[in-house]
């Protein structure tokens, strides 16, 4: 554990000419090393948080349209928050973290042992096989939910529990894509970990499964950090999918849940869609403010030698 | 809350039997083999239903839930996905045995074979006619009617205490109460919103297609020629002169007009939840052609599914249940659209602004329902939204290409 | 690492082998234990595709796990075997529905067409009453009805027509009982619901006279059959003219003088979806344009996304810059909303009269964003750009403090500047290190379907063009529309997987290109 984040930081510190000189710097100086690079993130920061807080304030308008609240935040009221509390977004809530959650565990653990194999293995078929899961992968997708549907409606004739609206099945869909980009991530992290350590393992009579689980894995728990939030994330906003599987509101993802409230014109609330989607990013960012330590040093290494 | 948790897993638990009990293979099952699957249920209904709906629905289910014994399962889906779905899922035997829908899915709907006719019997008299009419389709009635809906002028009462008699008496109203759009309509951009804007279509006389004289439609366009020409034109001075506007969408209509920002908005009965605070009435929409300004009418209903394997229970709740009095007003009073049950509908015209919708629904004409209209939306609108915009330079030349264009799409 | 610990690791594990080849074991049980069952019921329910398929994966997986020479497919088949069923086979099936007609018109399998040609053109006899209704059953177990018809009971099956029951008793104007007959009560009809709703029960021996039946079994109605189907010579008739329709290559069924009826069932055309796709000349001219503005709608989004998150990710790659991690957290947010609600909560901001970016940021401007052609399509790799920048600066932040320090120091000992620096050492580099990524970028956003369906909807339309398509509209939302996905057209599923194999294999080829070009550009660095 030590070893991997003093891997991600250890080269950011060691970089040349950038000796810490924040002491004795003038004005003049730190305006041209550094002063812009603060000019350049507040620009960049106001790019990629203004829409944001034009949700906000939406979500704490009381009335509630959205393209019709310009003046931000003139009417505080809480009423679409406490809105929420009547319909199904608690339930959906739930739900989604228990989709995503699963999905970016099945999706860390077969991507990893496939990363795994891909990396440490030679085999005949392997350059193609990597290249082969990025590019079934690009299928459009817009049009596989007629194929989907039908397979579930089979399945579910045989175990009902992986048939149509179940979370169990949408998940085992979503993990159909464990393999994919994701692996590519870890195959290029799992390749930087020096083979001198697996073979020094098997030299002392270490199996190969001894190998991955003690030693690999320990490794490289930066990028399956990694990937499970990406994995989350886009599990987190699919409802393409999503709506065919999961027919009853009581197992709607909030993709899907706040997808309707806005879809149907006349019924449109974007007050309470605002305030939804507001409480919905709360998740990933949370998962990503723990995660981001590993994030940054994850996808440092991961990506070099890909 | 605590209820719709309970429901919920209710829900789950039947949908999982029902899963169970699906798999039997659908031709070859024996009474004996429906009799094992369901020991002691006698029989359960899915129904999918809209969230503006579900609970007027819940009611009249668990009435019938109560008299029957049988257990009716309300699977609540957005209403712009039922359409596709039901296509989609009645043919692979899944899909709900009754759906909530539009009268103008009918066409589709029969010609994929996806629904079941319904007999009315002495009951389709106790209908407003023209609901009855629309679920009608050769001489066959598809669907229970349940609600009528047009649009209609909402005059903000303070603001405008006369109702105007032409558009221009409108227009010159809105200018005079001094607010920042003389009146409001609805569009979409740049896809436009040939529904909202038909009654001043209608008003120069050229309806979207020919109609027979038992007032079904059939596929020969009818919005083309002089008259359509004329509206067209109109629509180019509207747009120039600022009174009509691609911008305006739904919501910023409903929004300004809530904030007393004009007298008048076109729309219908379930834009009146957000105008609770004005004082409103419900006119005839003014006319700026030389003929009457009609809306299209449209009839919401409930069809029951081709391949539901409880048809009897399906118009049995349909017939005996959906359409008593109570069923229709619960569902008026979830809606806020006019009950089609003539009894139901004269109960919820004791207030005036019903009351004034039914007036001028009385006057309009059915949305058509043949499946070719699916190819008039699209370009209709956007040729409209595009003469208004002034993107078309030439509204005439904009307008013919339109009335080709659908021709060459509906082939 | 240091080797004592990991000298450590396997010391401490030092029964490991045996521990670990149990767990195995049991795990394998598990799956084989699962795969019975679903053998089973997949017997049960004579489903033989998906019984077939659990046998191969489950041979497979004892094959894999017990033997010594599969040691990759130890590793890869548990997602291999979620690939195959959820990917591989969804493919698959794709491809098979582009031989179909499958879509609006052609929707089921032959025998509901048949069915539903048959419900819908049964007529109730004009002027007919409305007759209460009950439901009985005879000695031998046969299903009939008891009509009351003017106060006069009558009781009949299907084999034997209506005939007068003077013995009934009747009460509430409804049969009650029928000497004879059992009446059955609800839950019996209702078990035997699908028997009570395709029953005919004929009102005399002329069948001009029509037959009972009902569809609640409270009240009937008699019904007359305007189409007839002979099973035998699978033909229907029109029993007022006589006509006979017998069923064609389409899927229809076909008069002698080419008239088809509404209903018809999924047949395989062939390529004919194929040759649809390319052949209909409305679409030939926005084609071109379309797929132009794709590829570059693609390129552009990958190469704006990666080179703004590229540039931050340099700029904020100082480790004197106080608050890093603020920035990095705000930036990060756009990634952390879903797509569509970016899309649609864009396409507001951006509206021409009202949305806040006019009226608010440029003080009541009215320029056009998403209605003029060329700014349209500038707004939606701008917001593309929003979305997807965040994603590019991450990966760039992590490949950036990875770069070889060693290189950047030989380059400063060469003289050369900040800018040849980036341009042939960090740049380079970067491109390798991310070009896997990048290209499935690239995939991703040439079917990037919700952001341009929900912030455009494809608009600005083409004024020239004679199809519902626009300016801002990609291959893959053409798609949507010349297959009527949109319902602005009869829906055509096997026209649209036609045309999604055809967008998948030119999204593929480019791709495969693109792997081979990096693998030289990493031979060579």
């Amino acid at each position: 554990m030590t070893t991997a984040t003093e891997r991600a930081t250890g080269p950011a510190t060691g970089r040349p000419g950038e000796q810490v000189l924040r002491h004795r710097m003038t004005p003049r100086r730190w305006a041209r090393e550094l002063g812009w690079r603060h000019v350049v993130g507040v620009l960049a920061v106001l790019y990629a948080v203004f829409p944001i807080v034009y949700v906000v304030s939406a979500s704490l308008s009381p009335t509630g349209t959205l393209t019709g609240s310009n003046e931000l935040f003139a009417q505080v009221s809480g009423v679409n928050y406490a809105a929420l509390g009547d319909t199904r977004f608690w339930t959906w809530m739930g739900n989604t973290l228990v989709i995503g959650v699963a999905t970016a565990v099945g999706t860390v653990l077969m991507g990893a042992a496939a990363a795994y194999a891909f990396s440490r293995f030679r085999f005949a078929g392997r350059r193609l096989g990597l290249t082969a899961l990025l590019i079934i992968q690009m299928f459009p997708q817009m049009l596989a939910f007629v194929a989907i549907f039908l397979l579930l409606i089979s399945l579910g004739e045989v175990v009902p529990a992986l048939g149509l609206n179940s979370k169990l099945a949408l998940i085992c869909v979503y993990l159909g894509g464990a393999l994919g980009v994701n692996t590519f991530l870890m195959y290029g992290f799992f390749n930087t970990v020096p083979r001198e350590l697996d073979e020094a393992a098997k030299i002392d009579g270490a199996t190969h499964a001894q190998v991955y689980w003690t030693i690999i894995l320990r490794l490289v728990t930066p990028i399956l950090a990694v990937v499970a939030l990406l994995s989350f994330i886009s599990t987190f906003g699919e409802f393409i999918i999503a709506r065919v599987v999961l027919q009853s509101e009581s197992n709607w993802t909030l993709a899907v849940g706040l997808y309707g409230w806005v879809s149907s014109l006349l019924e449109a609330n974007w007050g309470l869609f605002a305030a939804g989607a507001v409480l919905s990013a709360i998740p990933v960012l949370a998962l990503f403010l723990f995660l981001q330590k590993y994030i940054v040093g994850g996808l440092t290494a991961g990506s070099v030698k890909g | 809350m605590r209820r719709s948790i309970l429901l919920a897993s209710a829900l789950a638990t039947t949908l999982a039997l029902t899963a169970c009990g699906s798999g039997e293979p659908s031709g070859g099952s024996t009474a004996d083999a429906d009799a094992s699957a369901k020991p002691s249920a006698s029989g359960s209904l899915t129904v999918w239903v809209d969230e503006t709906r579900e609970a007027a629905v819940q009611a009249a289910a668990e009435a019938y839930e109560a008299e029957s014994g049988v257990d009716v399962e309300i699977v609540q889906k957005n209403f712009e996905d039922i359409r596709a779905d039901f296509l989609a899922q009645v043919p692979t035997g899944e899909g709900p045995d009754v759906t909530v829908g539009a009268h103008d899915w009918l066409g589709e709907f029969t010609a994929n074979g996806v629904v079941a006719p319904i007999e009315l019997g002495d009951k389709a008299g106790d209908f407003i006619p023209v609901s009855v009419e629309a679920f009608t389709q050769d001489g066959q009635v598809y669907g229970l009617p349940y609600a009528i809906e047009n649009i209609a002028l909402i005059r903000n009462t303070e603001l405008a205490p006369e109702a105007p008699q032409t558009y221009d008496d409108m227009i010159a109203a809105g200018k005079k109460a001094g607010t920042k759009f003389p009146f409001l309509i609805q569009s979409d951009g740049d896809k436009g919103d040939p529904y909202t804007y038909y009654p001043f279509q209608t008003s120069f006389g050229a309806p979207v297609f020919e109609q027979n004289d038992d007032g079904s439609y059939r596929p020969e366009l009818a919005l083309g020629g002089e008259n359509g020409e004329a509206f067209a034109t109109w629509l180019g001075e509207q747009g120039e002169a600022g009174n009509l506007s691609t911008d305006i969408s739904y919501d910023i209509a409903v929004e300004a007009f809530a904030k007393g920002q004009s007298p008048f908005v076109i729309g219908g009965p379930w834009m009146l939840e957000k105008f609770q605070d004005l004082d409103l009435a419900v006119d005839p929409i003014p006319a700026p052609g030389d003929q009457p300004a009609q809306p299209f009418v449209g009839v919401q209903g409930f069809y029951v599914s081709a391949q539901s394997k409880n048809a009897l229970l399906a118009n049995d709740f349909l017939v005996n249940y959906l359409s008593t009095t109570e069923a229709q007003t619960a569902l008026f009073e979830a809606g806020g659209r006019p009950p089609a049950l003539v009894e139901a509908a004269d109960k919820a015209s004791q207030d005036p602004l019903v009351a004034g919708f039914r007036e001028v629904g009385a006057t309009a004409v059915p949305m058509p329902s043949i499946p070719e209209m699916g190819s008039v939306w699209s370009f209709w609108g956007v040729t409209e939204a595009s003469i208004i915009s002034g993107k078309a330079d030439d509204p005439v030349k904009a307008w013919d290409k339109m009335v080709s264009d659908i021709e060459g799409a509906i082939g | 690492m240091s080797r004592a610990r990991y000298k450590g690791a396997v010391a401490g594990s030092g029964t490991f082998s045996g521990a670990g080849f149990a767990v195995k074991l049991v795990l394998i049980a598990l799956v084989d234990a699962l795969g019975v069952f679903g053998v089973l019921a997949a017997w049960r329910a004579g489903s033989w595709g998906i019984l077939a398929a659990t046998v191969a994966l489950l041979a497979a997986a004892n094959w894999v796990y017990f033997t010594k020479r599969s040691l990759p497919l130890k590793y890869i088949l548990p997602g291999l075997a979620f690939l195959l069923v959820y990917q591989v086979y969804v493919v698959g099936y794709t491809g098979y529905v582009a031989f179909t007609n499958y879509g609006d018109g052609h929707n089921s399998t032959k025998e509901q067409a048949v069915d539903a040609l048959l419900v819908q053109n049964e007529r109730r006899v004009e002027g007919s009453p409305a007759l209460p209704l009950t439901v009985v059953e005879s000695g031998d177990g046969e299903l009939g009805f008891a009509v009351v018809e003017d106060g006069a009971a009558e009781v009949g099956t299907a084999e034997e027509p209506l005939e007068a029951a003077p013995d009934a008793t009747l009460d509430g104007g409804a049969v009650t009982q029928v000497p004879g007959w059992t009446v059955l009560d609800r839950a019996t009809v209702l078990q035997r619901q699908d028997e009570v709703t395709t029953l005919r029960v004929p009102v005399s021996d002329d069948a001009a006279d029509g037959s009972v039946r009902t569809q609640d079994a409270r009240t009937g109605y008699v019904f007359q059959p305007v189409l007839e189907y002979d099973e035998a010579a699978d033909t229907m008739t029109d029993t007022a003219t006589g006509v006979v329709y017998t069923p064609n290559d389409e899927g229809q069924f076909e008069s002698a003088d080419g008239e088809v009826l509404p209903v018809g069932w999924r047949v395989t055309v062939g390529f004919e979806n194929f040759a649809t796709a390319f052949g209909d000349d409305r679409y030939a001219g926005p084609f071109v344009k379309i797929l132009l503005w794709t590829v570059a709608f693609a390129v552009l989004s990958v190469v704006t996304t990666f080179a703004l998150g590229m540039f931050l990710a340099m700029v904020f790659n100082d480790p004197r810059l106080r608050g890093r991690k603020v920035y990095r957290t705000l930036m990060i947010l756009p990634y952390a909303m879903p797509g569509f609600l970016a899309a649609l909560l864009w396409s507001g901001m951006l509206n021409k009269s009202f949305g806040v970016i006019n009226q608010v940021l440029l003080g009541g401007a009215a320029i056009p964003w998403l209605t003029d052609p060329w700014l349209a399509k500038l707004s939606v790799l701008g917001v593309n750009l929003w979305l997807g920048f965040p994603y590019m600066f991450l990966i760039c932040t992590g490949a950036l403090q990875s770069l070889p320090g060693d290189v950047y120091e030989a380059a400063r000992i060469d003289g050369a500047g900040k800018w040849r620096t980036w341009r042939s050492i960090t740049m380079p580099l970067l491109l390798v290190a991310t070009a896997p990524l990048l290209i499935s970028s690239f995939a991703f956003n040439f079917n990037n379907f919700t952001l341009i369906k929900m912030l455009t909807g494809g608009g600005p339309r083409f004024d020239d063009a004679s199809v519902p398509l626009g300016h801002t509209d990609i291959l893959i939302s053409m798609v949507y529309n010349v297959s009527g996905l949109d319902g602005s057209a009869p829906r055509d599923y096997g026209l649209a997987s036609a045309l999604s194999i055809v967008i998948f294999v030119i999204v593929g080829v480019i791709s495969a290109i693109a792997f081979r070009q990096t693998r030289k550009l990493e031979e060579l660095s």
